[in-house]
């Protein structure tokens, strides 16, 4: 008896000491937890009042998470949910559901709870990409978007600062010249994947399409010259550029963004190679209209203010970016097709 | 001859081993592999393949090892003793109902949520562990490690660390 | 600069970070199914509004305790705490149960604190030269490496050498499950879409050594075998006497050596790490045999390497902006988040915070060896902790560590059906640890492999140096393990008919 009980004290020790370190992790509270199956059996009556959109938080929201810690889709989505805290009076609780470019956790929660309180946060290129590539076989239109809210500062496409071109016209005129001998490095089925496959169908480049992995294997690999040309996000290669090892051809984005304006869009020398990957906010199919409205509206408060600003700024050269609803729908509804017509190529 | 009368942990995990091979095997055909623009010469099947097909060569290789050692042991005279499956079952019975005891948590935790099922497993797992005359004197400590550990840790990972503990029944209550 | 980094670790506030960081790690690391990598999961976000400095000085406490921590639980349980201290487990738990649990303890702590060090300095002073040779790695020396390390499989097989290739190949197959590299099909998931991310290496670890020594125990119930609890009656500092210290030196150098090798090139890591620099070890050493018996021999090689590793890891990730695995990839992001960009230009534009960080390991070593040996007498009690109350609880912390890996509920599923493979596995003496090497190598062979058969037409294999030499070690690796197996196998033979001719 006074063994267990002396064992009992000491797990309760131990415990108490990672409590100790942990409380200071997310200051939660389980006060609001409770009040979730009533709220549920609620939810459907204020269905009626939809359209009034008065509906106020009044307990946990759960943000779930489709990438893992340290990325930026995680980063934006803790950032925002951080301000909604201080703006909606409630713990905003984020939980990383990880796996399979965010299938994983998009799978899991599509059908979840629908009284206004689950979110999913995750990026469009997750989201159109999963799709158009076959992984999963649900789009955009099986959430209800809340909001579009942040844009990465893009992927350029990158080549050693030595390479005899210096645009992406010079460089696909030079896969002609040499067809096959140019190598790309890829990540197949990924974004980078999708641009290889602009490239070559419809700016008529000729190279030789390797698979290099993910951003950190790809800078490896153009490092090691296993690769002439490759693509990656522009804060991966902005010190590489700097130091001259590497130089931009041109970026990806539609529209370069403010902080780097000086950059050559891929859509001038080919319309359609466009990847803009915002990140955005989705909440279960069906989920109450009205907390949809009210969430909506709450993130397009958040995110105009000028400490958002410089959050965004400072995190990888990124504008602030957000629409309201009907612009989020337009806007996913304008890259899933995008991302459908790429898909013969797929 | 003693070194020959291991042979059934040879011949029966080189069967199942290889039988797995061969299930896994058939398996690989129905992948779907990429084929379209910088697919790489050597597909998704490959390696499976690869795998697949050594672990039935090795699983086919034991389970022979296993009846050249059997032939040997019966032609030393030995005498081949008889499989008692109830016997086996007995001596292993802790064993047995430990899985059965995990495999109950795990698949009702969900439903039935973390802290409950918790509370049942360790009071069960704990006298399971325990020698059935000693059980009288185990109760009382069992229920207390049990309520103990399951809402501290219920507590402390859930609201503190953001692991995502099923919650289940007790949602109902405001916990 | 260098001061200006030192000045911001030596900060009162700053060094309690690195002190809750590095004991929160040991915490993590030390409970099996919780690990460095899920410490840092859960600290990350609380060290976004943390200056720079305090953020990545606290991340990199948890790492070096994290991975320091797990040996506490591989010595006193068998099970080990993280899967960086698988190979602890060979020689640590027989010491544990000689009653010498505080020597195996100390010369892991020490030789931890030992192999972070060289670590470090290498970190410091080696970084553009290993920078170099990092990038020497593609696809064609990642699959020769692959394969290299594969070999080692034969030297950990024990006697039975199909049966610990069996082990291999089930490892290598179980990581096939999932969605395949480079093309992301999913392949053996069965529809099952959490199946897409493949099994976790910490479930499979669970299943294999947790489940299993619970399995084991609860096969001697009956038995009524009296468990005495073997302990040093008294620990005297580090629980081990200079002069045994002193004579494992060569070994901690070579091991940690190993274990920053393996950590600069990326994707490897520390599970890996440890069992190469064992197995090194035990070859190289005069007294082969004695490996796995219990002697600090095993124990310095295993806790070296993997804290060797740390350091190595750093070396591409400060250096080049690489992350070679879980761990380093999120401090990458703590990094990103407080506008510090790993890169080529990271001395020139931040090498404030670099010093911080070289500082931050140092004292972080010194506060987890402190740590655990203040702490070493309270570990050994573990021991005295009836194992019928004990395992139970454990092996709930590996169902909360299982679930916590991708919150997902469906793991605890798949560490209870692991559990089950490897009892039936061991029952069948087919040993359980080449399985890890193969879970984790196999991917890696196949995505390179892969990679080469691409690049094959345009880049012979002749180009690389590198590929070459190591397939030439496989060779020599192979035949030279194979042989001393079988004489090992025959003399076991012999010795057991001897011993029946005797009785």
């Amino acid at each position: 008896m006074k063994k267990v009980l002396a064992m009992t004290m000491a797990a309760a020790m131990v415990f108490g000491l990672t409590a100790c370190g942990g409380s200071s992790t997310a200051e939660t509270t389980a006060a609001a937890e409770g009040a979730e199956t009533t709220a549920a059996a609620e939810g459907t009556e204020t269905e009626a009042a939809a359209e009034a959109g008065d509906f106020t938080f009044d307990k946990t929201v759960n943000f779930y998470i489709t990438h893992g810690a340290g990325g930026d889709t995680d980063y934006m989505a803790r950032m925002l949910a951080q301000a909604l805290e201080a703006k909606l009076g409630v713990s905003v609780v984020c939980s990383n559901v990880t796996g399979s470019n965010g299938a994983t956790c998009m799978q899991q929660y599509k059908d979840g709870d629908t009284d206004g309180y689950t979110y999913i946060l995750t990026n469009t290129a997750a989201l159109n990409g999963n799709e158009a590539t076959g992984m999963v076989d649900f789009g955009y239109d099986a959430f209800e978007p809340v909001a579009v809210y942040g844009i990465q500062s893009g992927e350029n496409l990158v080549v050693a600062a030595d390479a005899p071109y210096n645009n992406l016209q010079e460089l696909i005129d030079a896969t002609k010249a040499n067809p096959g001998q140019i190598k790309m490095g890829i990540s197949t089925g990924g974004g980078v994947y999708i641009e290889a496959c602009v490239l070559t169908n419809l700016g008529g480049a000729e190279f030789n399409i390797i698979d290099a992995g993910d951003a950190a294997s790809r800078l490896t690999a153009l490092l090691g010259g296993e690769v002439d040309v490759t693509s990656l996000p522009y804060s991966t290669a902005a010190d590489y550029i700097e130091n001259g090892q590497m130089k931009s051809l041109c970026t990806m984005l539609s529209k370069a963004p403010t902080l780097l304006p000086d950059q050559e869009a891929a859509s001038a020398t080919i319309p359609e190679l466009k990847i803009d990957t915002e990140y955005a906010c989705l909440a279960p199919k069906g989920t109450d209209a009205a907390a949809v409205k009210a969430m909506n509206e709450a993130i397009l408060e958040v995110t105009s203010t000028d400490d958002w600003k410089t959050k965004c700024n400072e995190y990888s050269f990124q504008d602030p970016f957000v629409l309201n609803l009907d612009d989020t729908i337009a806007n996913l509804k304008e890259q899933r097709e995008l991302f459908q017509s790429f898909q013969e190529f797929l | 001859m003693k070194k020959h009368s291991n042979y059934r942990v040879d011949i029966i995990p080189g069967i199942v081993i290889a039988l797995f091979a061969v299930a896994y095997l058939a398996l690989v055909p129905g992948i779907q592999s990429f084929t379209g623009m910088g697919s790489t010469p050597l597909t998704n099947h490959f390696v499976p393949y690869l795998w697949g097909g050594a672990l039935l060569v090795l699983g086919l290789y034991v389970a022979v090892r296993g009846f050249r050692k059997r032939a040997a042991f019966i032609k030393a005279g030995e005498k081949i003793e008889k499989f008692d499956l109830k016997a086996a079952v007995n001596e292993k019975l802790e064993v047995i109902a430990s899985f059965v005891a995990l495999t109950i948590y795990v698949a009702l935790m969900n439903v039935v949520g973390f802290v409950p099922m918790t509370i049942i497993y360790l009071v069960a797992q704990i006298l399971i562990l325990t020698p059935k005359h000693d059980w009288k004197k185990t109760y009382v400590p069992a229920l207390i490690v049990a309520v103990v550990c399951s809402v501290l840790f219920y507590y402390i990972f859930r609201y503190h660390l953001n692991v995502l503990l099923p919650q289940g029944i007790l949602s109902a209550f405001g916990f | 600069m260098i001061l200006e980094g030192i000045q911001a670790v030596l900060q009162p506030m700053t060094i309690l970070l690195i002190a809750i960081g590095t004991a929160v790690g040991i915490i993590f690391g030390s409970i099996p199914g919780l690990t460095a990598t899920m410490a840092i999961v859960m600290f990350l976000p609380v060290t976004y509004s943390m200056a720079a400095s305090q953020g990545i000085s606290m991340l990199v406490a948890l790492y070096i305790g994290g991975i320091s921590g797990g040996l506490i639980s591989a010595i006193l349980l068998n099970i080990p705490g993280t899967p960086s201290s698988v190979a602890t487990c060979f020689d640590g738990k027989p010491m544990a149960d000689k009653g010498q649990a505080g020597k195996a303890l100390g010369t892991g702590v020490v030789f931890s604190f030992f192999g972070t060090l060289i670590g470090i300095a290498i970190l410091v002073v080696l970084t553009p030269v290993l920078c170099d040779f990092a990038l020497k790695f593609q696809a064609y020396e990642y699959c020769a490496l692959a394969i290299f390390s594969l070999s080692m499989v034969i030297a950990l097989t024990g006697h039975d050498m199909p049966k610990g290739l069996i082990s291999a190949v089930i490892g290598a197959l179980l990581a096939t499950v999932g969605l395949a590299p480079i093309d992301s099909k999913p392949r053996f998931t069965f529809g099952m879409f959490q199946l897409n991310n493949g099994f976790a290496l910490l479930v499979l670890l669970i299943g294999l050594f947790a489940i299993s020594e619970v399995m084991k125990y609860a096969e001697d119930v009956r038995k009524e075998i009296k468990y005495t609890v073997n302990e040093d009656a008294k620990i005297k500092g580090a629980g081990f006497s200079l002069k045994e210290g002193i004579a494992q030196i060569p070994n901690g150098i070579v091991s940690a050596l190993i274990g920053v090798a393996i950590g600069i090139l990326p994707g490897i890591g520390g599970g890996v790490s440890c069992m190469i620099s064992y197995t090194v070890s035990k070859n190289t050493s005069k007294h082969p045999e004695l490996y796995g018996t219990g002697i600090m021999d095993g124990v310095v090689a295993s806790e070296a390497a993997n804290n060797g590793t740390i350091g190595g890891a750093m070396i591409p990730l400060l250096a080049l902006g690489i992350p070679g695995d879980a761990v380093t990839a999120m401090l990458l992001g703590g990094l990103q988040v407080h506008n510090v960009a790993p890169g080529p230009l990271i001395y020139v534009k931040n090498g404030a915070v670099v010093y911080a960080i070289f500082c931050a390991m140092v004292v972080s070593a010194i506060f987890m060896m402190i740590f655990m040996l203040l702490g070493m007498r309270a570990f050994v009690s573990v021991l005295k902790v009836p194992k019928n109350y004990l395992l139970p609880v454990v092996i709930v912390l590996c169902g909360i560590g299982a679930i916590g890996n991708a919150n997902m509920v469906f793991d605890t599923y798949c560490m209870v059906a692991f559990g089950l493979m490897s009892y039936l596995l061991i029952k069948s003496k087919v040993p359980t640890v080449p399985m890890i090497l193969g879970f984790i190598l196999g991917p890696t062979f196949e995505e390179n492999l892969r990679r080469v058969s691409q690049l094959a037409s345009s880049d012979k294999f002749f180009n690389h140096p590198i590929f070459m030499v190591l397939i030439a070690a496989t060779v020599l690796v192979v035949i030279f393990s194979v042989r001393s197996n079988i004489r090992e196998a025959k003399k076991a033979e012999l010795a057991a008919e001897d011993a029946e001719k005797s009785v």
